[in-house]
Parts: structure tokens; C-alpha cells; sequence
């Protein structure tokens, strides 16, 4: 389809049925009372529990790190603490920047450049997420046995074979999905704001 | 006229234009209707600060468009909301199926454009000027005949591929 086919479709495309009307003085009254709710919400579920689970677990850690009577375990448990407030600020983060003011008044590429930087910037959030969560994983494996069995994982055996065989494992196939899913996406918003970077420049 | 009622006669006359924007950058009807409300919504809060410095609706497309990427970057995360009037906004997709296939022939298209091309593209659909393009979009009028060149480019090279 070229430009004029494409007018032709875009002239002959569906508009509201004529009889109905898509605005009433009842929707404004309703939005003036405020009974509509804006989808540009700073509200973020995911994230919030992300958070309050994550600060719940190091609160955990910290009330039984007496149980934790070698200095490895001590390490771990200390890491795992560093690990789950990391996370936590990694999650504020991407929060704070969805709760960015929205002003509908800007021109259309400066609206584009700050959505495309914040896309770029999530992702690199996703990207630490995803080698923290992994870290946490092999930190709280070791922790766990110790907090419900109250042995100390060197005691257990095979643990290590099994549980670094299959974190690889994990990890190998979750990057891969990671970097496949996000390639096409980053790729296209970098080459948008490359573009508006230079009809910027020209402007 | 008050507010409301001049309002009103300004949605009705760039409705069409709303929904198509609503319908480009939507993939299924709930989010086409949610961002049909949403930008109605951005306009009436913003109605106050329209300063008449462009026309009413070079305004309103800016907005429209604004909305339609903000809608973009909260899409997954939806929340619960009371719809304005559910009713009203129950329109059909009353087309035929070759209408129908021919929009969808336009979506993979225009789909293949990025955010900035795709709005270019569709304010010159709508008979928008090169000056009030670059006014809605933010880019000097020459830029927009030099990206609208382009973009023809980029169309016959994807006809070309499909061949």
C-alpha cells in the first residue's frame, strides 16, 4: 500500500456512528466530579508488592541472623540483605519514573524523547533486576537451609551439584529470553531517538 | 456557547480523528474505548489551558497524540476504572470485510513505522498542512516534507519485500 492507497483507507475507516454522540454535558459533569478515573495512574501494583516483599524478607534475615553462626553464612546473610534493598530501590525507581508529571501540552517528539529515554532507561532497570534476582536466588538457597533445617548447606550433600547445575541452567535460558525479547524493542527505540535526535537538531 | 457546550461542538468535530488514532495505536476494542476516554478526559482538564495561540484543533491533536504514547507506556499496567458512559461509547465495528481488510492491511503498514513517522504520517492522512503538521509534532515544516519523502520510500520498500 502506497501514501494514496493508504489516505484511501484511512478516509473510509470506521468514525463513530453519527447517531451517537461521543461527548455529553452528563461525561463532562461526571469527569468535573472527578467519578472518571484517569488511566494515566501512578499506580503500579507489581512494583509496590515487589517492594513490600523484598523489605518483608530483609526484615526477615535481619531478626534471625543469630541464627547464622559461620562467617560464610553470615556473608550470605548480609548479601542477601544488601540484595533484597537493592532490588527494592531498583523497583522504587522504575515506580518514580511512571509517576513522572504528565503534560499533554507538549509537542509530539518532545512527548516521544522523554517516553523513549525512559524506555531505554527501563530497561537497564530490567537488566540489573534480572542479574540481582539471580544473585538473591543462590544467596537465599543457601540461607533457607539453614533458617528450616538448621543445617548448614556444606553438610547437604549434592546440594551444590544440583543447585548451581540447574541456576545455570536457569540463567542460561533466562538471559536468552531476556535479550531476545527486549533486542527488537531497544533496537527500535534507540534508532527513534536517534531520529529525533537529528530532526531535533535541524529544527 | 459555555464551556461545556463549545466543548462538546470541538469533540464532535475531530471525533473521527480520535477514533482513528484510538484504533492505530490500540490492538483490540477495550483499549481502543479506554484511550477514546482517556484522551476526551486530557482534553476537558486541559480545555482551560488552551491558550489560542494555534488552532483548537492543532491543540487537540497534539493532545490526542500525547495521550496515545502515554497510553502506550502505561498499557500494561491497567487499572480498575469507571467508565465515562459505557454505553455511549458501544460503538460497532460496523464495517464490511473488505473495509476491514484493507484496515488491517493499513495497521501492518503504518505498524512498521516508528512513533514519530507513524504520527506523521497519519496528521498528513487527515489533510493536515505541512506547517500544522510541524506545529502538532514539534519539527520544522521542511523536516516534515523531507520525513513524509522518506516514509513514502520506506512504504514501497516494504511493498517490495513483500514481493
Amino acid at each position: 500500500m502506497e501514501l494514496d492507497e493508504l489516505k484511501n483507507t484511512w478516509d473510509n475507516s470506521n468514525n463513530p456512528p453519527e447517531q451517537q454522540q461521543l461527548i455529553t454535558i452528563k461525561m463532562i459533569d461526571q469527569m468535573t466530579q472527578k467519578k472518571y478515573h484517569s488511566k494515566i495512574k501512578k499506580i503500579a501494583y507489581p512494583e509496590i508488592i515487589g517492594v513490600i516483599i523484598c523489605l518483608i524478607s530483609a526484615f526477615f534475615i535481619g531478626i534471625y541472623f543469630y541464627k547464622l553462626d559461620t562467617t560464610f553464612l553470615q556473608g550470605a546473610g548480609i548479601m542477601s540483605i544488601l540484595l533484597l534493598v537493592t532490588l527494592s530501590i531498583v523497583s522504587f525507581l522504575s515506580l518514580r519514573q511512571l509517576n513522572i508529571p504528565v503534560d499533554v501540552n507538549r509537542p509530539y517528539a518532545a512527548t516521544l524523547k522523554i517516553f523513549a529515554t525512559q524506555k531505554l532507561q527501563f530497561f537497564k532497570l530490567q537488566k540489573i533486576n534480572a542479574v540481582l534476582s539471580y544473585l538473591l536466588l543462590v544467596s537465599i538457597l543457601i540461607l533457607m537451609s539453614k533458617f528450616y533445617n538448621g543445617r548448614a548447606i556444606s553438610e547437604i550433600k549434592y546440594f551444590w551439584i544440583y543447585s548451581f547445575s540447574f541456576g545455570y541452567l536457569f540463567l542460561l535460558f533466562y538471559s536468552k529470553w531476556v535479550a531476545k525479547y527486549y533486542k527488537k524493542t531497544l533496537q527500535q527505540t534507540e534508532e527513534l531517538l536517534e531520529d529525533l535526535q537529528q530532526y531535533s537538531m535541524n529544527n | 456557547m459555555d464551556k461545556k457546550e463549545t466543548f462538546i461542538a470541538a469533540i464532535k468535530e475531530n471525533e473521527g480523528f480520535i477514533f482513528k488514532i484510538a484504533s492505530v495505536y490500540t490492538n483490540n476494542t477495550d483499549d481502543k474505548n479506554d484511550l477514546v476516554q482517556e484522551i476526551i478526559y486530557q482534553l476537558w482538564k486541559s480545555f482551560d489551558s488552551f491558550n489560542q495561540k494555534s488552532s483548537l484543533s492543532t491543540w487537540m491533536y497534539r493532545i490526542a497524540l500525547n495521550v496515545a504514547i502515554y497510553q502506550l507506556k502505561v498499557s500494561k499496567k491497567r487499572v480498575l476504572t469507571i467508565p465515562i458512559d459505557g454505553q455511549v461509547l458501544d460503538y460497532h465495528e460496523n464495517d464490511n470485510s473488505t473495509t476491514e481488510e484493507k484496515w488491517q492491511v493499513f495497521r501492518q503498514q503504518i505498524d512498521n513505522l516508528n512513533l514519530l513517522d507513524k504520527g506523521i504520517v497519519m496528521l498528513y492522512l487527515d489533510n493536515k498542512s505541512y506547517d500544522e503538521i510541524a506545529e502538532i509534532i514539534g519539527i520544522s515544516p521542511s523536516n516534515v516534507g523531507t520525513k513524509l519523502s522518506r516514509i513514502k520510500e520506506k512504504l514501497k520498500t516494504q511493498i517490495f519485500k513483500k514481493q
